[in-house]
């Protein structure tokens, strides 16, 4: 993956000139018409599975949040809803992609026919106004990697808690673990290590197989008697979670994608997971920082027959001042489906990558001498 | 003997098999005390792990010296009585060279060294647990090793969308035994570590029976008429995870491969 296309996955944050009105912010509401799939509410009941647990099974896919930030402009201060007029423009937007994306045409020129015919003159094509997904008024990625919205959010950012809708500050340690990491990113990578476990294909993480970015937002959950397993796309995960509240595994006992437990509060089902490590973190890609000590905590509403209400809490104090917590629903889509997701068996990007690095570096080299 | 145990053991040497190798077991009888659906079916639901040597050679094999002398006695290879019905593998000739080379190559070109997808059926046979979470539509299988997994498909059959390292699986009851059938394989996975393999036109017919509750019979049909003269069989035993609180851990294996696949590059760029 070029590092290009990574930093636009990161979905970077930058200052929308945008008139405020306050507005106290507000728990993550169901989803309702317009704002996700919703059936009506009036003839949806929750379904059970035959030995009587809440029916969360199926494939869903974060798609309808991309293009929503995970941390909120800073613009847009405790307003965690877009205004009419702004969710009137994102709906503009969404509308015109997936036009674009469910109708490909010679017509809708889509982005990879321009930059097909630009690099047929042996040009680049400049990228479409309001392209990739940078911050709450773009629009979604369309056409070549085929995740799209199919509704408009009305959320300014996947971030519901603080009421800022931003990261809490970070402790001394998250500082000089991010630090760290920034340094690592900047400089011109020479091995593997100086990728991330993402571009390494070994995992994105709990939040990071969930949180919408150009493809690859799908999941599965399948259910049996006393457990839930959820697997995720990308990068292949699977979640075996227990619903009888168990013990988690001794702390001896550390993995990537942690020790989930689960068990049912209500329709709810609560998740928390414990027993992470410290190599990556919360955030699209499994960007950002965590200590081995994160607890995360996930609840799964199914709200409508195509929707999931999701919520993640981040609770380190290792690492961040405060807990914080992201909320988006998951929906139903007809037709997605789940690929397998080959991720370091076709790994060819990681090798190019490296004798890229050494190749710029001789001729750099060469160039002195 | 337990009175359960004698009677599988009879079951077993009543449904017989064939001259040589594994009796095949036909288990359309199930035990009493199998977990069942709520619709009867029994439920596979579990932890399960076979218990032979099959992933270093599915053929019969005694003892060998592995590849590293440092590694002395825990790096050699322990025998099997193998688990294909019948000792030989009927490849074609020119993949019986194929296979010969392989072999020859098994401690560099075996693509599970690389952390690459065991596919199908040598998955079921690593030396790591896999979970089955069935429910009353589709089973998930999600295996230790590099966390892989499958979904198998119990509605309207599907039909592989594109060629990949688990294949696609369409499942279905016959009586009390699960049938998959497995197809759309990319030819890249191997059989085993000694170099058994396959092509892309492979074609696997799992059945999965319960033989008690915590006791399973895997068979697998494996057919490629680019490879094989003729379909052929494996049989295994898989055996329920029974401590407590057993769980499928994290093998995420690619941090072990990298030196192997990237270091050559680093030493170039003098790292």
């Amino acid at each position: 993956m070029s590092k290009r296309i990574f930093a636009l996955s990161s979905l970077i944050v930058f200052a929308a000139a945008l008139p405020l009105a306050a507005q106290t912010p507000a728990a993550l509401k169901p989803a309702s018409p317009g704002n996700t799939a919703g059936s009506n509410a009036k003839s949806w009941s929750l379904s059970k599975t035959p030995w009587g647990d809440p029916d969360l099974q199926g494939t869903w896919t974060s798609d309808d949040t991309w293009g929503v930030p995970m941390e909120r402009p800073v613009s847009y201060g405790d307003r965690l809803y877009l205004t009419e007029d702004e969710l009137k423009a994102r709906e503009k937007a969404v509308a015109q992609s997936k036009q674009r994306i469910e109708n490909p045409s010679d017509e809708n020129h889509s982005p990879a026919k321009r930059q097909l015919e630009a690099a047929a003159k042996g040009e680049t094509a400049a990228p479409a106004a309001g392209a990739f997904g940078r911050g709450v008024d773009a629009a979604p990625v369309p056409g070549q990697f085929g995740e799209y919205a199919r509704r408009a959010s009305k959320q300014t950012s996947q971030i519901v808690d603080p009421p800022n809708g931003r990261i809490p500050e970070l402790t001394a340690e998250g500082k000089a673990k991010q630090a760290a990491a920034r340094a690592t990113r900047g400089k011109t990578p020479e091995t593997w290590t100086d990728w991330s476990i993402y571009d390494r294909c070994i995992t994105r993480g709990v939040a990071g197989s969930i949180i919408p970015v150009i493809y690859g937002n799908g999941l599965e959950i399948v259910q049996t008697p006393g457990y839930v397993a959820i697997r995720y796309e990308m990068v292949h995960d699977t979640r075996i979670i227990p619903t009888d509240g168990r013990a988690h595994m001794p702390p001896g006992i550390r993995s990537y994608m942690g020790d989930p437990v689960g068990h049912w509060e209500g329709n709810t089902l609560v998740v928390e997971t414990t027993n992470f490590n410290d190599k990556m973190g919360i955030g699209p890609n499994g960007g950002g920082i965590q200590s081995e000590d994160m607890k995360l905590t996930e609840r799964f509403t199914r709200v409508a027959d195509n929707t999931i209400n999701y919520e993640l809490t981040v609770d380190d104090p290792r690492t961040y001042t405060a807990k914080w917590k992201i909320a988006f629903p998951i929906t139903h889509e007809p037709g997605y489906q789940l690929f397998e997701y080959a991720c370091h068996e076709g790994n060819m990007a990681m090798r190019n990558m490296i004798t890229g690095t050494i190749a710029e570096q001789a001729a750099a080299a060469a160039k002195k001498n | 003997m337990q009175k359960r145990f004698l009677g599988a053991l009879i079951a077993v040497l009543a449904l017989g098999g064939s001259t040589f190798g594994v009796p095949s077991v036909a288990a359309q009888t199930t035990a009493a005390g199998v977990p069942r659906m709520k619709d009867g079916k029994p439920n596979l639901t579990g932890l399960w792990q076979s218990l032979s040597t099959a992933d270093w050679d599915i053929q019969a094999h005694g003892a060998q010296a592995g590849p590293f002398y440092q590694l002395g006695a825990i790096g050699a290879v322990p025998p099997g009585q193998g688990i294909v019905d019948g000792v030989e593998i009927p490849y074609l000739p020119a993949a019986l060279e194929q296979k010969k080379k392989n072999f020859a190559n098994r401690w560099k070109e075996d693509p599970v060294i690389k952390c690459y997808m065991p596919g199908v059926p040598r998955s079921n046979y690593m030396a790591f647990p896999f979970q089955i979470i069935q429910s009353q539509k589709d089973i998930l299988i999600a295996y230790e090793f590099g966390s892989e997994n499958r979904l198998i498909n119990m509605g309207k059959p599907q039909e592989a969308v594109t060629d990949t390292w688990m294949g696609t699986s369409n499942g279905h009851w016959d009586g009390n035994t699960l049938v998959v059938d497995v197809t759309g394989f990319n030819g890249m996975a191997w059989l085993d570590r000694a170099g058994n393999f396959a092509s892309d036109s492979l074609h696997v017919v799992e059945r999965y029976s319960l033989l008690d509750a915590n006791t399973m019979n895997y068979e697998a049909t494996i057919e490629d008429p680019k490879t094989f003269s003729r379909p052929w069989k494996i049989n295994v035993i898989l055996y329920r995870h029974r401590e407590k609180d057993a769980r499928l851990l994290e093998f995420k294996c690619v941090e072990f491969t990298e030196e192997l696949i990237y270091g050559d590059l680093r030493k170039k760029a003098g790292k």
